[in-house]
């Protein structure tokens, strides 16, 4: 009995009738519209689940009873219903956002919105081309009628300039229609598609219209201003249909014409779609006003999926899945901003901070920006993936930087605005209510049911493998309003039985990094006992960061590595973004993590292409002909993690702004993902060499360059936690450098580094937060002589320096005595001296730390100061704890380590006697030194005590100075500018080159989005200029050959 | 390597000799200096009585814990490079501890001391202490990398860390010895010993004109009689390092005092001839001309 006339049907009536009672739109009329709209949802979702189980076949209903062409045909089949679902779901739920607009303006207010409705409907349906033109027609009209719901100068000129531009699309589609129908005789699809191609396409200025019109329908760059100004000024719970339900509505009609067009235009269309994509998102980032930014996405959105659309080089089902992904998870989350942009009422991203104490909104906005950004699990995910992967077996290189770039500058402004809205300044934002409407909510909720539904795609086995980590990271997401230290019990419960249960199925690497992953976050979670009150989000997102950590080393596939480090980084993201004043650090720090993810992305696309679409990691080992490229590019992903110059320039400031007990945690725990990566990478792809340059070598200058800098930048750090943040650069430039050395000794360096910089990087961050929470303040000029009122963190901070120094007898010890065995092994001597030079500068900024905090003089206001709370220190014990304990057996670490290494590398091995190391060229015995050093200390120790055992303690200032005595401890603590002799020496060597590369970037893209602004004049005579040159550009470019 | 009561009999010998041994040089150094500067200088045992009169002291007061340990740390890390050398070529006993580590452990032992007399000093709470630390720690850094050059150099040629295998190599002749065999690492090493023995010009670091002692500033009675102990030591001991590695070792007591007297000459020679450097300029020295050579080294092994 249902007819798919029935979705033009049941709005039209529907408009009538609410048109007939009066002008007041009342509870009856809301009835009435309502009621219209469900059905055509119910209808819709009717014919889904026939076609998806099969009770009903595809079929084209034709009107009025005659057959095309005195009719005009609807076809419906699954790509129909579901774009109708979609559309007329979004209709349903726009209603009650607009319910005050229709109650203000009355009915004929709500008789524009459900013709606007009644006409997309129309729009997917139809196959008859004169009909589109009509209910194109219509859905103009309506939507410049509903730009008027909102009473100003600037919406009069936006509908203006929209009525003007959507002439001109008519005109073109008019003229098509004509000119296909002179030429084959028919106006429906099927009918025109009988016609001999040879006919139907040679020299067509039909199909030419009609792909302009369709094209303009979807707003291409730079011809759209005319859409984006009615972004901007309409209410945005106007922009959310436009954008939701309008592009999909104009998308569903691209697919629906282009076998009319023609391939010959295909091309065109990647190129029209992609640099659209690529401009509104680079436009974007100049912008601060939200529907604007959103418009911008919306347009960019449009042109990537009418690109993919026109890539030939998909299977039919890629192209449906891709399509079908992008389109409905853009309608439902772009619908979901401007929503949410309409409750709040907020127009630029600065006052978007009015919902910073508010969990759900942020939850919400955060959960939209990530769906739009394709981030795991969402359904965008798997399409980019898909995408990615299917470009790559193919010479589309192109094509897929200017996807990749493109996703990076949207991630770019999205998460500056996700930014604004954690961290921003409330002051600027008027009050809302506390809970979100419901028409905000339900987005949400049905992109958690499409996650649902990948259950029934080919990724089906991530979400089945990954079923218990996401329930874990879901589970602290609905049990976030607990005390923190329930929650914090929780998760220290959670790792440790993951660890168990993972155990007995890990080995070599994997167990060691499942080690620093889950005992070390066991170990640094303890200190968020110290954590009072609820600490809304911390929870959720550690949950993020150490499921995407774990699924690391639990993936078998590269989709799935993928998959858990997009997780982990979003997750860390938060982490971070928590610290007070972090905001443009965190996004920093996205934003190389982002980049890296997409070369990443890249590489393992590559990499599936030349494996014939196995997806397995076992296929590093056969890279085909572009095996040093994925190399490279895998490489460049792992290199941001592990921030190796010159793509550290996020580090610092991440790690030294986040909060106490989350800085051990992104330094610590997080660098080693990257180190995971490079293992994985390095043992899956064997040596590697591009032309006539070996990349390994490569590698081993860029960690070497990469030590000294971190090591020397951290000498002249004035903050104790940036100090801490460069030196973790130096360390895993020492890692890197022994990895590239690709022989057993390098190795087992790397994960002697590895391992030591967890510990002494936990231990450090720890103490240094600890003293940070108490003196409140990171400069260290700002501290001193707190020895005496924070013991225990001075001998955590002592013991963290004695080996992150390398001195003997603690475990940094081992690491430098393996380093020059390596190095004079593999005969890199120039990289092994930097190495070294960068290992002696430890010793400056070691002291630096620990001077100027804890000895010399007593500031007048830490008198009070008490030692770090109970909770910080707990695990700092039980660090010092185990660096002691491998500081002396040594061997009880190292040995299994060298054991199973001697599968990758069997050769050079180190010869173990006990406690006694021996390598080719040396030996080492860290029990032994550790006795003689103890003995001896001690002896020392105990022969000074006893002849000075009447020792008498004295006063502050009772020290020979000059004959004075100093007034003011300021005055005689040296800590400012401490070694100023270095920085004249060597400090050139720190210039911040790599900080004005990335700025000048940075500047000269926002400078080119200003300058590509000013075509959008607000003019509607220059925005219809633009469409006609656009279409003649067009005309020229295919005729000059594309 | 299994321990053996008597090693630890021979080591103390073995530490009772060096430290005497460095008293006597260093006091004989003072007096010919003097002498040179037409002065009466010292009497040749002034270290001995020095030391004897500081033991003596017993009115000592401590700024804290880690001023008490500071003079422990330094005196440890004397006594610790020592033990983990091998003497004597050739000798049984005269090995010390040597088996424990190789060149590496000598290299990285010599800061044990020197961070730990760095907290310590650091606890005093004098501004003195902590600028001649800063100053001693930046020279060092840059002092250390012609070293360190030097020493991958000897370490390809002879294909190993140990120091005794190293100067086992260098036995049969003074022409096996590394000077001969590889002067250029020589020189490269012999330069960059100049900046860690706190002579002129590379004193800065102790500066006793502008502030008054460095880093001891405040030690005083038996705190200074351990820090003096270990400044008898801690030279002596890096200068064995140097005859191991660059003139043939030793096979018995007599050559090494001579051979380790001879070397402590060169630091001395080159100290009264030249001007003393600011830091920033022995930094620029360093990583020149000694480094240059350091790599020529390396590039001609």
């Amino acid at each position: 009995m249902t007819q798919p006339i029935l979705f033009i049907a049941l709005p039209l009536l529907a408009t009538f009738f609410t048109g007939l009672t009066g002008k007041r739109y009342g509870k009856f009329q809301s009835a009435v519209m309502n009621l219209a709209l469900a059905g055509t949802v119910l209808i819709s979702a009717y014919y889904v689940s026939a076609f998806v189980s099969g009770t009903r076949q595809p079929y084209t209903a034709s009107t009025a009873g005659s057959l095309p062409p005195f009719s005009i045909a609807f076809r419906m089949a699954l790509p129909e219903a579901l774009t109708l679902l979609l559309i007329n779901g979004l209709g349903l739920l726009g209603l009650s956002a607009l319910k005050t607009t229709f109650r203000q303006k009355g009915t004929l207010s709500a008789v524009t919105y459900l013709l606007y409705f009644m006409a997309l409907n129309g729009i997917v349906l139809t196959r008859d081309l004169f009909n589109y033109f009509v209910f194109i027609e219509i859905s103009s009209v309506a939507l410049a009628g509903m730009v008027l719901f909102k009473e100003s100068g600037r919406c009069l000129k936006a509908g203006f300039s929209w009525m003007m531009a959507t002439g001109v699309i008519s005109i073109f589609l008019i003229l098509s229609a004509i000119l296909i129908y002179v030429r084959t005789g028919a106006l429906d699809i099927d009918n025109i598609l009988l016609t001999d191609p040879l006919v139907l396409y040679s020299g067509s200025a039909g199909a030419f219209f009609l792909f302009l019109a369709l094209i303009f329908e979807l707003k291409p760059f730079p011809a759209n201003g005319w859409a984006l100004d009615v972004y901007e000024n309409a209410s945005p719970a106007v922009s959310a249909v436009f954008s939701g339900a309008g592009i999909t509505a104009g998308l569903f009609a691209l697919y629906k014409f282009l076998p009319i067009v023609g391939d010959r235009w295909l091309f065109p269309l990647i190129i029209i779609g992609l640099v659209t994509f690529l401009f509104s998102n680079i436009l974007a980032l100049k912008q601060h006003i939200v529907n604007r930014m959103l418009g911008y996405s919306s347009v960019g959105q449009a042109g990537l999926i009418a690109a993919v659309f026109g890539m030939g080089v998909l299977s039919k089902e890629d192209m449906f899945f891709i399509a079908a992904s992008l389109m409905a998870v853009h309608a439902l989350a772009k619908g979901g901003l401007f929503w949410l942009s309409h409750h709040t009422g907020y127009t630029s991203v600065y006052e978007w901070a009015g919902i910073r104490h508010k969990p759900l909104f942020i939850f919400l906005l955060g959960f939209y920006i990530f769906a739009l950004l394709g981030f795991p699990p969402f359904p965008s995910f798997f399409a980019k993936w898909s995408l990615i992967s299917a470009l790559a077996a193919g010479p589309y290189g192109w094509m897929m930087a200017a996807i990749l770039l493109g996703s990076l500058l949207e991630a770019a402004w999205m998460i500056r605005w996700f930014g604004f809205a954690v961290k921003g300044n409330e002051q600027t934002a008027n009050e809302i209510q506390k809970t979100p409407p419901v028409y905000t909510l339900v987005p949400a909720l049905l992109l958690l049911g499409l996650i649902l539904l990948l259950n029934r795609s080919r990724f089906a086995f991530i979400l089945t493998n990954a079923w218990i980590p996401l329930l874990f990271i879901t589970g602290f997401f609905l049990l976030d309003f607990l005390p923190a230290r329930v929650k914090n019990t929780f998760m220290i419960g959670g790792l440790g039985l993951y660890f168990y249960f993972l155990y007995p199925t890990l080995t070599e690497f994997r167990l060691i990094f499942a080690i620093i992953f889950l005992l070390g976050g066991m170990i640094l979670l303890l200190a968020g006992y110290h954590y009072k009150g609820r600490r809304i989000g911390f929870y959720p997102s550690s949950a993020l960061m150490y499921s995407g950590l774990v699924g690391l080393l639990t993936a078998g596939t590269t989709v799935e590595f993928f998959f858990w480090w997009e997780l982990m980084t979003l997750g860390s993201y938060f982490l971070i973004l928590r610290g007070k004043k972090s905001l443009p650090h965190a996004l920093s720090y996205f934003l190389f993590s982002m980049g890296g993810a997409y070369t990443m992305l890249s590489g393992f696309g590559l990499l599936a292409a030349a494996n014939q679409g196995s997806l397995a990691l076992e296929t590093l080992s056969s890279g085909g002909p572009f095996q040093a490229v994925i190399f490279i590019l895998l490489a460049l992903g792992f290199l941001t993690k592990t921030a190796t110059v010159p793509l550290h320039i996020w580090l610092p400031g991440a790690h030294s702004e986040a909060e106490s007990d989350v800085s051990p945690v992104v330094s610590a725990v997080l660098l080693k993902a990257g180190v995971f990566g490079l293992i994985l990478l390095m043992a899956g792809m064997g040596p590697q060499s591009l032309g006539r340059v070996n990349l390994y070598t490569a590698l081993g200058w860029l960690g070497a360059i990469t030590a000294l800098i971190g090591n020397l930048s951290a000498i002249f750090e004035e903050d104790a936690k940036r100090l801490l943040a460069y030196s973790s650069i130096g360390q895993l430039g020492y890692v890197l450098f022994a990895l590239a050395m690709m022989n057993h000794l390098g190795w087992l360096t790397a994960t002697v580094f590895a391992l030591n910089h967890f510990l002494i990087k936990a231990l450090l961050f720890l103490a240094i937060g600890g003293v940070v929470m108490r003196v409140k303040t990171r400069n260290m000029y700002e501290m001193g002589g707190l020895i005496k009122k924070m013991p225990l963190s001075f001998i955590s901070v002592m013991i963290g320096i004695i080996a992150l120094s390398g001195v003997p007898p603690l475990t940094g010890f081992a690491g430098k005595w393996l380093s020059y065995n390596a190095t004079v092994l593999s005969g890199w001597y120039f990289q092994g001296v930097i190495i070294n030079f960068a290992g002696l500068v430890t010793f400056l900024y070691c002291f630096r730390l620990i001077f100027t905090i804890f000895l010399g003089q007593l500031k007048d206001q830490h008198r009070q100061v008490k030692e770090a709370p109970f909770w910080m220190m707990v695990p700092q014990i039980i660090l010092m704890g185990v660096i002691l304990f491998i500081s002396t057996v040594p061997n009880v670490a190292l040995k299994p380590v060298g054991t199973f290494l001697t599968r990758y590398f069997p050769e050079h091995a180190l010869v173990w006697d006990g406690p006694m190391a021996r390598s080719l060229y040396g030996y080492w015995n860290g029990y032994m030194i550790m006795l003689v050093t103890g003995v001896v200390f001690a002896a020392v120790f105990f022969w000074l005590f006893f002849i000075n055992r009447k020792a008498v303690k004295i006063k502050q200032f009772n020290i020979v100075f000059a004959g004075e005595r100093p007034s003011r401890p300021e005055l005689t603590h040296f800590a400012y500018n401490f070694f100023a002799p270095y920085q004249k020496a060597l400090g050139f060597l720190v210039a911040p080159v790599s900080t004005d590369f990335w700025n000048r970037l940075s500047e000269g893209t926002h400078a080119i989005a200003g300058f590509i602004a000013r075509l959008f004049s607000g003019n509607g005579q220059s925005y219809v200029i633009h469409q006609i040159l656009f279409a003649v550009l067009v005309f020229f470019l295919v005729l000059g050959g594309i | 390597m299994t321990f053996h009561w008597m090693q630890l009999v021979y080591a103390l010998v073995s530490l009772f000799i060096v430290l005497n041994v460095g008293l006597i040089i260093q006091g004989i150094v003072r007096k010919i200096g003097a002498r040179l500067g037409r002065r009466h200088g010292i009497r040749w045992y002034q270290l001995y009585l020095d030391l004897f009169k500081n033991y003596a002291m017993r009115s000592a007061v401590s700024h804290g814990i880690m001023f008490y340990l500071g003079p422990v740390f330094r005196l440890s890390g004397g006594i610790g490079l020592f033990l983990f050398m091998p003497v004597i070529y050739g000798s049984v006993w005269f090995q010390n501890f040597s088996g424990s580590g190789d060149l590496i452990l000598l290299t990285y032992f010599i800061f044990f001391g020197t961070l730990g007399m760095a907290l310590g000093a650091g606890e005093s709470g004098h501004p003195y202490s902590a600028i001649g630390i800063t100053r001693g720690l930046s020279q060092t850094t840059a002092a250390e990398i012609p070293l360190i050059l030097a020493i991958i150099a000897i370490a390809v040629q002879y294909q190993t860390l140990s120091v005794t295998d190293i100067v086992a190599a260098q036995q049969g002749g003074i022409l096996n010895w590394t000077l001969f065999t590889n002067p250029l690492a020589t020189i490269a090493a012999l330069l960059g010993f100049l900046g860690s023995m706190m002579r002129s010009p590379f004193d800065v670091v102790m500066a006793p004109q502008e502030i008054p002692v460095g880093p001891p500033t405040e030690f005083h009675s038996n705190f200074l009689a351990v820090l003096q102990t270990n400044r008898a030591i801690f030279p002596m001991a890096k200068t064995i390092l140097y005859v191991n590695l660059f003139f043939g070792g030793a096979t018995n007591w007599p050559v090494l005092i001579i051979k380790v007297f001879l070397l402590y000459m060169w630091p001395v020679f080159i100290g009264v001839a030249f001007p003393r450097f600011r830091v920033d300029q022995s930094i620029r020295w360093f990583l020149r001309i000694p480094t240059l050579i350091g790599i020529l080294a390396i590039l001609f092994i």
